[in-house]
């Protein structure tokens, strides 16, 4: 357990290091960039990435992978604007929803451990299977519903200045940190990742520590939905489709092992801040969405590489 | 009684025969295209199935790269954006405004083998995981392929088209293509390299020991299946007549489903191509049939998701049971 500790550190570090660096960077290039309104901005949208990704930090350290996150996301918008129509009240819907995507995550978890169907399988046809609910509700591509009030209150009223939904935010990376640094389900979830066999034989339970980051991550990923239907004003299938990508890269570029067993929430939440401030940073060089894709993938390698230089260091 | 005994014994024998995925795999598409046969007997026309191959070859090729990376225990997600960078050039390099230049195909290809290339050395020689290396040449190839072409256009030779949609001596030129790509499968299969493939990915370290190259083994494997998913993107470009920068957005995790309906391992070293081919037209047909029943297309992608579970939950039963039963 001891081995995580020097090798987690630093890469939480690293990548705060670097999203402070590019935030200075831009603000240097244009002082508009740390303007109050410009930062509340990029806060609701680093907490999408932040939320999308909240989930599959814990399923990545426990050594697995969630490629349904963009469908669960779509479903938390979709559903609750359809409830929303027929008059159900929105604090209600949420609930819902976050439950809905709580059993969905479950029931992937229990595909993985029980009928040991590869996580990436198991999560591709869970995402099938949201995807076909969505058409059959009827919301093609092209078409939108409008986003339920609740929703886009998080995301727009502001209390001392900052958007409602930082607070949020905050409090759930402050639980998370908590969870996995100092209880039981932490350490199970880390030992897992590293060598299920061994957690195991250590008395770890396993199967139930995989299943609960699964639904964790059902239920992160229909409020990163929510959250975005609220921000956009409109929902549509393809709504979480960026977020396949980001939800992993911000795991990656936080300093997580994408083999599980080392990493961190706080490291994630730097990675998501890099992505945005990257995202918002290059349209200053009048470089567009082609070139933050190239950035995205370079980022991801150049902090990989990070890491293993500072793991090698760390190991002596 | 003794009956009874035996029947259970070949029950536990099929059970333990599946997860290679021998038989089952046949047996699973032969029952979808006699089912969607029985339905619409007129798909039973040379160009019908034509049409049909036509419209799947772009995944066969993708999951045929994918199928390469799988075999040496690796994954590679970049697929889709090799495709799109070598689709975008056919329609904008090869054809466009100032007319044909077919004589750049051959570097086209090579840029396909060149991105291949990229992530083998990424991960044979840079030690980073598959899933992570090509999670970035997969954001890097899309947005350069947006870089060349930022919406859809341009104009594939029509030569290219021809040869894509076109046929010859009566047989739609898409059968020709499926052969190629099968027949280049058994060869590469029975060669010192197919060999070394699967002896890497099923078990690295022992390959090593036996003396072989692991990692001149993954890097070629790797540029390899670029190559592939750069057919694959020249062949959508001249069979669409159009470059399309997004079109390998939904063609990812496709290409993983054909390739573990086939049968192949996503631990590495077991399977193969012909079983991915087979994955491929499993959902080609599930997609036919749903379409025959004019049933309306959410329930295509429900029936998809839903096979690609069962079939993994019946292959890896007996090996839970088995676990049951040591527990």
């Amino acid at each position: 357990m001891t081995r995580h500790l020097p090798r987690r550190l630093p890469a939480t570090a690293v990548a705060f290091l670097v999203c402070g660096l590019l935030f200075a960077f831009a603000t240097i290039r244009s002082p508009d960039f740390a303007s109050a309104s410009h930062m509340r901005q990029l806060l609701v949208f680093a907490s999408f990435v932040g939320f999308a990704a909240l989930g599959q930090t814990l399923v990545i350290l426990s050594g697995g992978l969630d490629l349904s996150v963009p469908w669960v996301m779509a479903l938390g918008g979709i559903q609750l604007s359809i409830w929303n129509g027929d008059g159900m009240s929105s604090a209600l819907g949420v609930v819902l929803l976050v439950l809905i995507g709580g059993a969905l995550g479950t029931v992937s978890g229990l595909g993985v451990t029980a009928l040991r169907i590869p996580p990436i399988v198991m999560t591709i046809g869970m995402g099938g299977l949201v995807l076909g609910y969505l058409m059959r509700v009827g919301l093609g591509s092209s078409t939108a519903a409008s986003a339920p009030a609740a929703a886009e209150r998080l995301v727009n009223d502001t209390i001392l200045g900052l958007p409602l939904i930082a607070y949020v935010w905050l409090a759930f990376a402050l639980a998370a940190a908590w969870l996995l640094r100092r209880t039981a389900f932490g350490r199970a979830l880390y030992a897992t990742g590293a060598n299920e066999t061994v957690a195991r034989l250590a008395g770890s339970r396993v199967a139930a520590v995989r299943v609960a980051a699964y639904a964790a991550s059902g239920a992160a990923s229909a409020f990163a939905g929510i959250l975005l239907s609220g921000y956009v004003g409109q929902t549509y299938l393809n709504m979480g489709a960026p977020y396949l990508f980001s939800s992993i890269a911000a795991v990656a570029v936080g300093g997580a092992s994408v083999l599980g067993g080392s990493g961190s929430y706080w490291g994630t939440v730097a990675g998501a801040c890099t992505l945005t401030v990257l995202a918002a940073l290059l349209p200053t060089f009048n470089l567009d969405a082609a070139w933050l894709n190239i950035v995205y993938g370079l980022v991801i390698l150049l902090a990989v590489g990070i890491n293993r230089v500072a793991a090698r260091a760390a190991n002596g | 009684m003794s009956a009874l005994a035996a029947s259970v014994r070949d029950a536990g024998f099929v059970l333990k025969r599946l997860p290679r995925g021998e038989w089952g795999t046949p047996l699973l598409l032969a029952t979808l295209i006699v089912v969607d046969v029985s339905i619409q007997p007129a798909l039973l026309d040379v160009t019908q199935i034509g049409l049909l191959i036509q419209t799947a070859l772009v995944a066969v090729l993708l999951a045929t790269a994918q199928t390469l990376a799988v075999l040496a225990r690796g994954v590679d997600l970049s697929v889709g954006s090799v495709l799109v960078v070598t689709d975008v050039l056919t329609a904008t390099k090869l054809g466009g405004l100032e007319g044909d230049r077919l004589a750049l195909l051959p570097l086209v290809l090579a840029v396909g083998a060149a991105i291949g290339l990229l992530n083998g050395a990424l991960i044979a020689y840079g030690g980073l995981e598959p899933f992570v290396a090509t999670l970035a040449t997969w954001a890097i190839f899309d947005g350069v392929a947006l870089l060349v072409l930022p919406t859809d256009g341009g104009a594939p030779p029509q030569q290219l088209t021809n040869l894509a949609i076109g046929e010859t001596a009566g047989i739609p030129n898409s059968y020709i293509g499926l052969a190629l790509v099968l027949l280049a499968w058994f060869a590469l299969r029975r060669s010192p390299l197919g060999v070394r493939v699967l002896a890497v990915g099923s078990d690295a370290e022992r390959a090593f020991l036996n003396g072989i190259d692991v990692r001149r083994t993954k890097l070629i494997v790797y540029t390899l299946g670029g190559f592939v998913a750069g057919i694959a993107g020249v062949y959508l470009a001249a069979s669409t007549s159009t470059g399309v920068p997004t079109a390998g957005d939904g063609l990812l995790l496709p290409s993983l489903a054909a390739v573990v309906i086939g049968g192949t391992s996503l631990a590495g070293g077991r399977g193969g191509v012909g079983l991915s081919v087979m994955g491929v037209f499993v959902l080609v047909f599930i997609g036919d049939l749903v379409a025959a029943l004019q049933l309306p297309s959410w329930v295509a992608t429900v029936a998809s998701a839903a096979m690609l579970l069962i079939v993994v939950s019946l292959r890896s039963l007996p090996q839970v049971l088995a676990r049951k039963e040591t527990a």
